[in-house]
């Protein structure tokens, strides 16, 4: 087995993820200005989910469905419920908020779903492909496929139709939307969903060829802000970037040391933000 | 007994009931959980100062705490050094590490220190898992150097650390620092205009709470006995947040409260471990959501209402003082000497394809009163931005009384630029006299509270504000906060002031003081430049000026000459109808 091909491999697989939760990060963020803290806890919502409910004997496609909406739900029950109520307070209040949400959601998967991993069936099972050495299984082509399309359809949604332009509208500044007469209720709603339904499918996708616990949600809010940060929070950017974290990641995995592959991560992370901010003084785009 | 004495004993009566409480037989009030208290308290007064009072998202505190202890574990076990050594060491390093990271990440815009923060957590929970034959990895380090202590000694060790903990702190976090954090905490570009060096403050902010987050930390891991790397996570970072809102983010009991009232309820309901997350979740969300200012501030809300002469204003500064303050207030470090304040060499800015200012030159000298006077849009607040130092100019130098500033940061022009903004940028929760007192903390550090108190009394009396200098300023009207943020600006008086538009929703009396005021500075030889479009004011205070148009000097000479000038007439008016 080629070391380079399955590198590869499995950095597509986390990059479609990553893009995913990138592209769902950016959209609430670029909606509504907030950091969403709680959003990876779509993904632990979503994969627990689908395990619970295959273990307790319901069909596939169903656990999908219920899953997707629960997650769906969600997202955008945490913007109507906590955040558009209180759109009036300081951002950083705002962003407390979502963590409070997400530790919330963290008790609770932890009481439902219990310590221990879980997973579910593969969507389709069959022998791995065989690719210049590499192995792939098709659950694992299924990931990077659906994954990469679903986050580039996203963001096609968001450039090219007239309710993506409108969600733009409302986070360069809401008022002046609403005085042009777009429903900043509605367009947050939408981009919430939006969001809840990308973490919902990264978790069907990738569940399958690995585990999800209570405390995933959080992780994978950080990966998809790493993500998110290299793609300077623009939504077209959001695959690119999360593709080549993958890939980064994969590599430092493979030709370093599994161990190495956080760190590193993070510092990736740092140098990005650094970058982004080199015209920004004292910490936050602040003028007069 | 006198009234001055009430306060202080009955503090000393609380602590001292609090200290005995655990041997007073209360439900899981035991010593050991007391201990672990007290400890954590610590830990979370490192998180309150740099979370509550600085308002820094830092929301991977937990590292900071379990470090130490790792540290400390790690020296003894595999270099041999004796407990107190290894301790002393592993605080050290802890607070370097600190240091190095605050560095980093005082640097990043606010969500990215949040995520920052959150990440480091994530980097040393694992790392603390990833080498067991260095950390221990998941079963944890064992430190059982304590084990040798008794229960009670434990108890008194963490009682005298808490003390010196919230000793310091209060020493540390009052008076000009107290309201140095405030202004960053809520408006970091009014803190530099007023001098204030954000990006130093926090970092030592950043430090200094690592550093009790860290000495807290160590002793709990040696009281328990084993760290382990949950110690260093995410979600113990979150539950650190967790407590220190309950308690009461920026006040000095506030995480004692959090530690306290969180660590006796899961003993005493006896919670099984797997709700400890949702009800740490729960509290946290709830104090977010509905009661901000945790229990201190309901405690104190409370304490308010039974006792309103408390909430009356403090007495006014003697009149001996006044005299003082008045000195304090133009103590101008070094009287500088005459010429030319302000040149304007040549500056330009471009955002972009637009060119919103175009080689743009003029001087200003001392005892002058300049207008800068164009169309919206002209290029006004650029200049005044690139004058303050907000804005870098994209060609071009200037100069503030003789020193080339074109590359210095704002808070180091500060001490000889005063600014005003258009819309006043005072934090509400402070006093009005408090705000006043920001810039003086800057340029006059050394000057003593009173004095201080008493010199921005005397100025707001000027303005007859004198009877307000004790409210908040967000109950104060528009005007009313402009005027202090205008008075703020000329303490010193600065070598230069420049004033945003300084008429605008000001009453007739209130101009003609701010015209007295100005023609005071103008006696101490400030330079004075004034963006305004009330052109009656403009005549009756300045002498001469520039007309801005499209980012260009369209005209300059005195203010009669331009304001009647066909060209200036024609850009101004013709853009307005």
């Amino acid at each position: 087995m080629s070391l380079f091909a399955q590198a590869v491999i499995s950095g597509l697989m986390a990059g479609a993820v990553y893009a995913l939760l990138a592209v769902g990060l950016i959209i609430t963020l670029r909606t509504s200005r907030i950091l969403n803290l709680a959003y990876g806890e779509t993904y632990a919502i979503a994969g627990l989910a689908v395990s619970l409910l295959t273990k307790a004997g319901a069909p596939l496609w169903l656990a999908i469905v219920v899953a997707l909406l629960l997650a769906v739900v969600f997202s955008v029950g945490l913007d109507r419920l906590f955040l558009q109520p209180r759109s009036h307070w300081p951002i950083p209040m705002l962003i407390l908020v979502t963590l409070g949400v997400a530790f919330v959601s963290r008790g609770v998967l932890l009481v439902l779903a219990g310590i221990d991993p879980l997973s579910f069936p593969r969507l389709i099972s069959g022998k791995p492909l065989r690719w210049l050495g590499g192995a792939l299984p098709p659950q694992g082509l299924l990931l990077i496929v659906v994954g990469v399309a679903t986050a580039i359809a996203a963001t096609a949604f968001m450039a090219h139709t007239r309710t993506g332009r409108q969600l733009r509208a409302c986070a360069a500044n809401a008022d002046a939307a609403q005085l042009l007469g777009v429903d900043v209720g509605r367009a947050r709603a939408i981009a919430f969903a939006i969001a809840g339904l990308l973490g919902g499918v990264a978790a069907v996708l990738l569940v399958p060829l690995t585990s999800v616990d209570f405390q995933a949600g959080l992780a994978m809010t950080l990966r998809g802000f790493i993500a998110a940060a290299l793609a300077g929070m623009v939504p077209a950017r959001g695959v690119p970037a999360g593709l080549c974290l993958g890939l980064f990641e994969s590599f430092v995995s493979t030709y370093v040391d599994a161990l190495a592959q956080d760190p590193i991560v993070f510092v990736v992370l740092i140098g990005a933000a650094l970058w982004q901010s080199r015209a920004i003084r004292h910490g936050g785009g602040l003028r007069a | 007994m006198s009234p001055n004495l009430v306060r202080p004993v009955l503090i000393g009566l609380v602590a001292a009931a609090c200290a005995a409480s655990p041997y007073l037989g209360l439900p899981a009030w035991t010593p050991a959980l007391a201990t672990v208290v007290a400890l954590l308290a610590i830990s979370l007064m490192g998180l309150n100062l740099i979370f509550g009072n600085t308002g820094m998202l830092a929301f991977g505190q937990a590292a900071f705490v379990a470090l130490p202890g790792y540290l400390a574990g790690m020296l003894h076990l595999h270099l041999r050094l004796p407990t107190w050594g290894a301790i002393a060491l592993a605080l050290l390093l802890t607070v370097i590490v600190a240091n190095g990271v605050g560095r980093i990440f005082v640097r990043l815009p606010g969500i990215f220190f949040a995520v920052g923060t959150l990440g480091f957590a994530f980097v040393v929970e694992g790392l603390a898992r990833a080498f067991p034959s260095v950390t221990g990895g998941a079963s944890g380090l064992v430190l059982d150097a304590g084990t040798t202590l008794s229960g009670d000694a434990w108890y008194a060790i963490a009682l005298l650390t808490l003390v010196f903990a919230l000793a310091s702190y209060a020493i540390l976090v009052r008076h000009g620092t107290a309201r140095t954090l405030r202004v960053v905490h809520h408006d970091e570009l009014a803190a530099a205009v007023a001098g204030i060096d954000v990006a130093r403050v926090k970092v030592r902010v950043f430090t200094l709470g690592c550093a009790y987050s860290a000495l807290g930390g160590v002793l709990l891991a040696y009281f328990v006995g084993v760290v382990v790397p949950e110690n260093a996570g995410v979600s113990r970072s979150l539950e650190m947040v967790g407590m220190v809102m309950l308690g009461g983010p920026g006040r000095l009991v506030g995480p004692l409260l959090g530690a306290g009232l969180a660590n006796w309820l899961f003993a005493v309901a006896g919670f099984a471990k797997q709700y400890e997350i949702l009800v740490y979740g729960v509290a946290f969300l709830g104090t977010v959501l509905f009661a901000r200012e945790g229990l201190a501030g309901l405690l104190e809300a409370a304490w308010r209402r039974r006792t309103p002469a408390v909430a009356a204003a403090p007495d006014a500064p003697p009149a001996a003082d006044a005299q003082h303050a008045v000195a304090v207030a133009d103590a101008a470090p070094t009287p500088a000497p005459r010429g030319v304040r302000l040149r304007v060499d040549a500056v330009a800015k471009r955002f972009g394809g637009v060119q919103a200012i175009s080689n743009a030159s003029f001087e200003v000298a001392d005892g002058e009163v300049f207008a800068l006077v164009g169309p919206n849009g002209a290029g006004k607040t650029t200049l005044f931005n690139i004058i303050s130092g907000l804005e870098a100019p994209s060609g071009g130098r200037i100069f503030v009384a003789g020193r080339d500033v074109t590359g210095a940061d704002v808070h180091e022009r500060a001490a000889s630029v005063g600014r005003s903004f258009q819309v006043a940028r005072l934090v509400p929760e402070m006093t009005a006299a408090e705000n006043v007192m920001v810039r003086l903390d800057q340029i006059a550090p050394a000057t003593p509270e009173a004095a201080k108190r008493a010199a921005a009394h005397a100025l707001l009396a000027d303005f007859d504000l004198g009877e307000l200098a004790h409210a908040r300023a967000g109950l104060l009207s528009a005007g009313q906060r402009k005027l202090v943020d205008i008075v703020r600006a000329t303490l010193g008086p600065p070598a230069l002031l420049l004033l945003d538009e300084p008429a605008v929703g000001l009453t007739e009396a209130e101009l003609d003081k701010l015209a007295a005021l100005l023609r005071r500075l103008k006696l101490q030889r400030s330079a004075i430049v004034i963006v305004e479009h009330n052109m009656d004011f403009l005549r009756s205070v300045a002498g001469s000026g520039v007309v801005l148009h499209g980012g260009k000097v369209i005209a300059a000479g005195s203010v009669d000459a331009m304001l009647g000038d066909e060209a200036v007439r024609g850009a101004y008016l013709g853009a307005i109808a």
